[in-house]
């Protein structure tokens, strides 16, 4: 019961924080001066159409790379912890039509995982987006079938390989640029073509393999600890 | 007040409510997979409130093309792409220590769980 009422309180406390806060909010109607730098330079340093792509990949590059590495850490720490839980003994059993649908449409959906993760640099997707909805046609195969998900060499083996790759690209060009993840190290192109943009469709590509090799990994090994008992 | 204002502050109140029923959850659920989705409620919300920090009004998405003219910020919107990753990340860890501490306590319930008691 104390539970529920100082929960309350501290919710509340917090309302009229955000409340009092938002009445002296004045609308925004010009950009920031980052905003505004990126707006105004964006195409013409990184040849990405798409301004959100140009930050993530190319401004921010480093940032992402430590983003990968968070979620390398937090799969490795699934898959670890997930190794102390006794297995479960079979999945349970999936419906007919879950079963039918894994038939039907994974090829589909890692095509269309594949759009988004080739076009990000042209619109709105990209490396993660794109490798999520790849590991939602594993995890779909996953839930159809009745049998336990074995270790996957390959998985484990693209994982290494575009984590390797995505660092190889940063001294890329530290060698030839002398900067970290420099994005020039190939044509810029002309934007708005699928070959631009440097090397950001390279890095989308490698960060779109990493996510759906991690997320898989980690729906399979859910996969494996759940099921009855 | 416009249509767009008006969608405007309703997505404003929208995010801050997911806060705030995410940290209520937190607070008061005793389920600690409810834990979990309470958090990430919460974690929805800030992304949104991010989001919405980064638009201005009359202006089109950060996609350069030869009819845009003027756009939103692409910044937060970039932000909130790593803060997604980052709370499907730590969301995937938290269901895991859930299920081992509920496995080792005999139940999901948190006050059965001395490590967690508040």
């Amino acid at each position: 019961m104390i539970r529920t009422y100082v929960g309350l309180i501290i919710v509340l406390a917090l309302g009229a924080i955000v409340v009092s806060s938002l009445s002296n909010y004045s609308v925004p109607l010009e950009l920031g001066s980052t905003g505004h730098n990126y707006t105004q330079r964006g195409v013409d340093d990184t040849g990405s159409v798409n301004l959100v792509t140009a930050v993530v990949v190319a401004y921010r590059g480093l940032d992402t790379l430590g983003e990968v590495v968070v979620l390398f850490s937090a799969s490795t720490a699934v898959v670890l912890i997930l190794t102390l839980i006794p297995m479960g003994a079979n999945p349970t059993p999936s419906s007919s039509i879950v079963s039918f649908t894994a038939g039907v449409l994974p090829g589909a959906i890692v095509l269309f995982g594949i759009y988004i993760i080739s076009h990000g640099h042209l619109s709105p997707g990209g490396g993660f987006p794109g490798g999520a909805v790849v590991a939602s046609a594993f995890l779909l195969i996953m839930l159809g079938s009745n049998t336990i998900p074995g270790q996957s060499r390959l998985l484990a083996s693209i994982e290494s390989l575009a984590g390797l790759t995505f660092g190889l690209l940063g001294f890329w060009g530290m060698m030839t640029l002398g900067q970290f993840l420099n994005n020039k190290v190939l044509p810029v192109g002309s934007p708005g073509k699928l070959l631009s943009a440097g090397i950001i469709p390279l890095i989308s590509l490698v960060i779109g393999a990493k996510v759906a090799s991690e997320l898989s990994g980690v729906f399979a090994s859910y996969r494996k600890a759940g099921g009855e008992k | 007040m416009t249509a767009q204002s008006l969608f405007y502050w309703s997505l404003v109140v929208t995010a801050a409510g997911l806060v705030l029923i995410g940290l209520w959850g937190v607070l008061t659920r005793k389920n600690i997979l409810r834990i979990a989705l309470a958090f990430t409620l919460a974690d929805t919300g800030v992304n949104l409130i991010l989001v919405w920090s980064g638009f201005l009004p009359n202006r089109s998405a950060p996609i350069v093309d030869a009819s845009v003219t003027s756009m939103v910020d692409p910044l937060p919107q970039a932000l909130v792409l790593t803060s997604i990753v980052i709370g499907v990340a730590v969301a995937a860890l938290f269901v895991v220590v859930g299920v081992l501490a509920s496995r080792k306590s005999g139940s999901a319930d948190v006050r059965r769980m001395k490590e967690l008691r508040w």
